[in-house]
């Protein structure tokens, strides 16, 4: 069975080893959100659907990037498609795997 | 010495000194929690400096614990269908429960509570004193996004919402969590639960 964790507290998840991880700054008592922003718990609702969808590896956390009362919510017009923040983190993750295993250009000595 | 257990219940949370305070907004109950634990709460979930203990505090009592029984690889279970086929369960360790469910004991309890997926708001009640219950109080899907879910499952976004969801409580010992986290477990795979959804507090 799939599983998607959200969580206030990062390193607790990761010691936990969740599979998939959802991590978001906010007050203790408000994983969704602020009462009655119903655009805003569907918004996290979206992003833990769209981890679901479309992580590809065991392990991977995302930091949510919502700055709390200062964020600015879009309701979600198209659910069938995965959330920015989540194909972002998740393709950043893929790209930067990339990068490490060619290792190419990071490595001063092969420059010479 | 009776008078003087229910005095000190009021400020610390002591086994029978509870009992319950009904919503003003038809929202879910709540389980008494000594003043002094209420105010701990409320300073954890409502300023800066409570939110930084807070996080330390989680990390002192629960690292150590992760670390010894999370071992070896971490469990991955890829989603076979889409969405909009799946069936999915509610997860929530922020001490929701039915009203005519016992409530979980507010300073540790390892147990689970069973909540159906037609429970309405006024049909719950939150039990757990280690986070400000105000706000969730006021609108349950902060901690228990079930009226969101529904709504999810009614538009086919999602196949359907499973008929048992689960709760629990507040509980500091990982350990004594497993019994019952390998029953819930036990019971979610035996109903055909394609996708499971953990909310904390």
């Amino acid at each position: 069975m799939t599983t998607v964790a959200l969580g206030l507290v990062k390193e607790v998840a990761v010691a936990a080893h969740a599979p998939r991880f959802l991590y978001l700054h906010w007050p203790f008592g408000h994983a969704l959100g602020e009462p009655g922003n119903v655009v805003q718990q569907r918004t996290v609702l979206h992003d833990m659907l769209s981890m679901a969808a479309i992580a590809a590896e065991p392990g991977l956390v995302i930091d949510l990037p919502y700055r709390w009362r200062r964020e600015k919510y879009e309701p979600v017009l198209d659910w069938r498609t995965p959330s920015e923040a989540v194909v972002s983190a998740v393709s950043f993750r893929t790209h930067s795997d990339e990068i490490a295993k060619s290792k190419r250009w990071a490595d001063p000595k092969e420059e010479v | 010495m009776r008078w003087f257990y229910k005095l000190l219940g009021s400020w610390i949370t002591l086994p029978g000194t509870g009992g319950e305070i009904v919503s003003d907004h038809g929202g879910p109950v709540r389980t008494r929690a000594g003043r002094l634990n209420e105010l701990w709460a409320r300073w954890l979930s409502g300023s800066r400096l409570g939110a930084t203990v807070g996080h330390w505090a989680s990390r002192t009592i629960s690292l150590p614990q992760l670390r010894r029984l999370a071992t070896g690889k971490i469990p991955w279970a890829p989603l076979r269908k889409p969405i909009s086929d799946c069936t999915v369960v509610l997860l929530t360790t922020g001490g929701v429960h039915l009203r005519t469910d016992p409530p979980f004991n507010l300073n540790s309890d390892s147990t689970f509570r069973v909540i159906p997926k037609n429970a309405q708001s006024k049909d719950l009640a939150i039990s757990h004193q280690a986070y400000d219950r105000t706000d969730a109080l006021r609108d349950i899907n902060l901690v228990f996004p079930i009226e969101r879910l529904r709504e999810l499952e009614r538009e086919h976004v999602i196949g359907r919402l499973a008929e048992d969801n689960y709760g629990f409580g507040l509980m500091g010992s990982a350990k004594k969590l497993m019994p019952s986290i390998k029953e819930v477990a036990r019971r979610i795979s035996e109903s055909g639960v394609d996708l499971a959804l953990l909310v904390p507090a």
